[in-house]
């Protein structure tokens, strides 16, 4: 037979008990049972059988259990909980704050690592959480696709890019039906708008379609946001462009509509359609303005609608959805053939991918890339390193928390004998813990806030926590929130047992002695931080090494004192172009400060444009090579110190301002090597055929040093010159050092005189030049932050364990003075294991450090080699931090009193 | 009159431990309902009045004693303060006042 069915131990009793409030309890229990009871002898149910009995009582008391599960009942539990609670938390609070008093110095070592670990952790989550946040405003973001395009030519990448033809848009919305829209962009450049007579420059805009609109959501605060962008000679301006443009009264932006503004020579006027918000500063597409793209169409050339060749195009489609792109991007090598038939239409081989536009900013690569971008990788190893910072903080604490056992382990045997609980116990230390921590987290925020103006020059960014926190999901906040709790949780839970886990005997009877448990984790964690502080002091020096190598490196042009003035914006080009310039040129070097003057249509450190079919007149009709050109005139070479290796320079005879009269060019070593010609001297008096099916040729005439273009991450292509002025082309001014405001105000009056009504712009060369080691000079400030923080975090490691030691061995300390160790003696043997342990991080810290920055050097076509000093350097660095780190507490353990350790043996 | 007005089912249980006296406990008072006025009612209904009114100071509770089968739980035995007795005297009359207005119908 069955065992009895005995209510009081039932599950639903047990139900019960969990959710009702103890003092009411055994008066329901008592009820419910003799409810059960009476229910079980029902009237009803007696001619029932006794098992069909037993199932509705038990189905009875299931169901009155239940129906105590009301407001009225579950919150008399509350009220009660809460009282019995704030008298024993007051007695926590009192003893931790007892705690925290008694040992300050402690006590703010503890506070002050957890809190630079946290403070290090919102800084870096809040950066990691402005890169992921990219172009998230848009809301077609996950349907949204940037067509990026590699060229093929000889079977080898010659360009990896997001420019492409104008037809690829339009032709592609022919013949995918997945594509729901696309948009056609073309970067404009520099912006030169007149207003009545002011002039305004250096804004930069875009050419965009109509429907530019519709597949970014940038805020319109005035314009009709269908027609924007449709008519030719029509804009859109953002809010600040147009604040400076246009007297504008409490950004009443709708009263800007219809005006108009001139542009550069344009005769005709452009009208304002739309003002839009400024662009958020998570948009990987920046600009001032843009300007229709049918403004690019016109009657007589429709190229910018229609041709298969002029590549400046950048191209965005919206899949409608539920579309796989990858399927999409399948099918675009038929596509490629269809349009392109191999090289025969472009002159290389055409591919085309598709890059999600939530990629656009952490995940690019491309040459021509208009959007802004950053290092996706740098910032998942950010992220890492956070979280990493976090535990290494957090295992601290427990060290530095664990190590002060001894202090403590005669109150927890008083405590034990006077009744407490150890669960009483570990309530108290898991209390102290969130104390502390909470004291960090004020502390962290504290530095967030002082810290923030500083980390943003540094990382280059404008953040505050208070926008990200507001623009953050609340589950993203939620998961960070609980991190954070379960983190100071669990690094208060380990000491908590620990601590309260003391024999109240042995504590009280004088015999406690720490065990060895835990010491092995202790040294290994020193090691590890040690190991990793090494790295980055070695990383610091390589990195800063490099920047300094590439700021100071041999370009193979000079560029040091040269001022760069923009071309006047309002001069068109006519047959006497050249003179004019010419004889700016020649005043302005009449300048006493000018040593030289030339223009060229690009200067050095911008990207050039390529020629994708140049040829030399002896090779075969179908070769065709890829080289970078450049229009200079003749006095560039001299100007920058570019040497000549054969041949000649340009001559002034060489210009004429018919362009199809030009015939000379000179080109660089690596163009002669590409071109598959044997030696410089042999190049010269060779013919090149440029363009496809060209006929017409151009005679090399010299040949010049390779030089860097480009920074020196880049490797330097193959160049061609020609000698060409353009209305475009900025003149770049050599000046002596000395009185350099003099001189710029010189040449600017020489340049008003020449270009009267044209504003005067100019910049230092070497500054634009460097400005493209900006992310590597951040990723150099980045390490050595974190290289100070790792230094100071392991530090705090290495107080925690070496109070710990210093503890454990004051007997031993003491009976070794007593039998006559002198004090230098004492401070050796205690320091030998430290800096054993030091010593092995230092090394171990060698073979990574070596990896990882061979690895970093790699991005660089050009990089140092790391010498000896740069892994040695650091191996005595560390040391000397350790050392110094110790001797405080080796040295006050060394010099106590003997007399004061062993009274008590 | 008291300040606080009496719910039907508050003035239902609060009688019911005025007359049960030694015997008005939840279980007791809940059975007493469904035997004399036929009328189905949740335990925990009865707790929840019986803790309101104790917090409206009508009643007041001490334990009893247990028995077998209440599985040795004790009982918590409720009795009714002079509070309690005056509302519901002062309900009474009300009550008896309000009945003299309805005109006296025959009974057939």
């Amino acid at each position: 037979m069955k065992k009895e069915y005995d209510p009081i131990h039932s599950k639903t009793i047990r139900l019960l008990r969990w959710f009702c409030p103890s003092q009411l309890l055994e008066e329901i229990e008592g009820d419910l049972i003799q409810k059960f009871n009476r229910d079980l002898k029902s009237p009803h149910t007696s001619r029932w059988p006794a098992e069909y009995k037993l199932r509705r009582a038990k189905r009875r008391l299931l169901w009155n259990v239940i129906r105590y599960c009301r407001p009225e009942i579950i919150l008399r539990n509350k009220l009660s909980i809460q009282l019995i609670n704030t008298i024993m938390l007051r007695s926590y609070l009192t003893i931790a704050l007892r705690n925290v008093i008694k040992n300050k110095v402690f006590s703010a070592i503890n506070v002050f690592g957890l809190a630079i670990g946290l403070a290090a952790c919102l800084l870096i989550f809040q950066f990691v959480s402005f890169e992921l946040s990219f172009d998230n405003f848009n809301e077609k973001l996950d349907r949204t696709y940037r067509v990026t395009n590699d060229r093929f030519q000889n079977g080898q990448l010659i360009q990896h890019g997001t420019i492409m033809y104008p037809t690829i848009g339009p032709t592609m919305a022919k013949d995918f039906a997945e594509i729901e829209e696309y948009t056609r962009l073309m970067p404009g450049g520099d912006l030169n708008v007149k207003i009545n007579d002011k002039n305004f420059r250096g804004d930069n805009c875009h050419f965009a379609d109509e429907r530019f609109f519709s597949v970014f959501d940038f805020k319109l605060l005035a314009g009709d946001r269908s027609s924007l962008l449709k008519e030719p000679y029509t804009t859109v301006l953002t809010e600040n462009t147009a604040a400076r443009y246009f007297p504008v009264k409490d950004k009443n932006y709708s009263s800007l509509i219809g005006k108009t503004f001139l542009w550069g020579l344009d005769t005709r006027p452009y009208t304002v359609k739309g003002i839009c918000e400024n662009i958020p500063d998570n948009s990987h597409i920046r600009f001032d303005a843009l300007i229709s793209y049918s403004t690019l169409i016109r009657p007589d050339n429709q190229d910018a609608d229609l041709s298969w060749t002029w590549s400046d195009m950048r191209h965005y489609l919206v899949l409608k959805p539920g579309t796989d792109y990858k399927k999409l991007e399948s099918k675009f090598p038929a596509f490629s053939e269809r349009y392109f038939k191999g090289d025969k239409v472009s002159g290389s081989v055409e591919k085309f991918y598709l890059q999600p536009l939530k990629n656009a900013h952490l995940y690019s690569d491309y040459e021509y890339d208009i959007a802004t971008t950053a290092s996706g990788k740098a910032v998942w190893a950010m992220l890492v390193v956070a979280a990493f910072i976090l535990v290494i903080a957090w295992i601290n604490y427990i060290n530095l928390t664990t190590s002060r056992a001894l202090d403590r382990a005669k109150e927890v045997g008083l405590r034990k004998v006077m009744g407490a609980f150890k669960r009483q116990l570990v309530n108290q230390f898991i209390f102290e813990s969130l104390l502390i921590t909470a004291l960090a987290f004020v502390v962290a925020f504290v530095l967030v806030i002082s810290l923030q103006s500083t980390f943003n020059q540094i990382v280059g960014t404008n953040l505050s926590l208070n926008t990200i926190l507001t623009s953050l999901s609340s589950t993203k906040i939620l998961i960070v929130i609980l991190v954070l709790f379960v983190g100071a949780f669990a690094s208060g839970f380990y000491p908590a047992f620990v601590l309260s886990s003391y024999q109240p005997v042995t504590v009280l009877k004088g015999k406690f002695t720490r065990s060895g448990k835990g010491n092995f984790l202790r040294k290994s964690l020193v090691v590890f931080q040690f190991t990793s502080s090494a790295a980055l002091i070695t990383g610091t020096f390589i990195v800063s090494k490099q920047i300094d190598f590439m700021n100071k490196a041999d370009l193979g042009i000079n560029i040091g004192n040269v001022i760069i003035v923009q071309s006047p914006q309002l001069m068109p080009w006519d047959s006497t172009f050249i003179e004019r310039v010419e004889s700016f040129k020649n005043t302005l070097a009449q300048v006493p400060g000018v040593i030289s003057a030339t223009t060229s249509g690009n200067i050095p450190g911008e990207r050039l444009g390529r020629s994708f079919n140049i040829r030399l007149s002896d090779q075969a009709a179908d070769a065709h090579f890829t080289i970078s050109n450049m229009s200079v005139d003749y006095s560039f070479f001299d100007a920058y110190h570019v040497q000549i290796l054969a041949g000649r320079n340009f001559l002034p005879t060489d210009h004429n301002p018919d362009f199809q009269k030009l015939d000379k060019v000179i080109i660089n070593r690596n163009a002669v090597q590409l071109l598959g010609v044997k030696n410089v001297e042999e190049a010269i008096g060779k013919e090149i055929v440029w363009g496809r099916n060209g006929t017409r040729k151009w005679t090399i005439v010299g040949v010049v040093d390779d030089f860097h273009q480009e920074a020196l991450q880049k490797p330097m292509e193959p160049m061609i010159f020609r000698p060409m002025y353009s209305t475009y082309a900025p003149t770049s001014v050599k000046i002596k050092s000395d009185d350099e405001q003099k001189t710029v105000a010189d040449i600017e009056t020489v340049y008003k005189k020449f270009f009267p009504g044209n504003s005067f712009e100019y910049s230092y060369l070497e500054q634009r030049y460097n400005n493209q080691y900006n992310d590597d000079t951040r990723f150099g400030k980045v390490v050595s932050i974190f290289t100070i923080l790792a230094i100071i975090v392991s530090c705090l490691g290495l107080i925690g364990l070496s109070s710990y030691t210093a503890a454990q061995r004051t007997k031993e300390i003491g009976i070794r003075k007593v039998l006559g160790a002198s004090l230098v003696n004492i401070v050796s043997i205690l320091s030998i294991d430290f800096v054993r342990l030091v010593l092995i991080a230092a090394i171990s810290s060698l073979p990574i450090a070596y990896f990882s920055m061979q690895n970093w050097l790699q991005s660089y076509a050009y990089h140092i080699s790391p010498g000896l000093a740069q892994f040695v350097l650091p191996l005595a660095i560390v040391l000397l931090i350790a050392i110094v780190t110790i001797s405080f507490q080796i040295v006050k353990t060394a010099l106590t009193n003997p007399a004061d350790t062993l009274k008590y043996e | 009159m008291a300040k606080e007005y009496l719910g039907e089912f508050e003035e239902l249980i609060l009688t019911l431990v005025a007359g049960l006296q030694e015997e008005a406990y939840g279980a007791a008072i809940s059975e007493e309902i469904e035997t004399r006025l036929k009328r189905d009612v949740n335990l925990s209904a009865v707790h929840v009045t019986l803790y309101r009114l104790e917090d409206k100071g009508l009643i007041k509770s001490a334990l009893g004693g247990g028995t077998n089968e209440r599985g040795g739980r004790r009982k918590r035995i409720y009795s009714i303060t002079s509070a309690g007795i005056a509302t519901l005297r002062a309900i009474k009359e009300v009550r008896i006042d309000l009945w003299k207005m309805v005109p006296q119908l025959k009974m057939s």
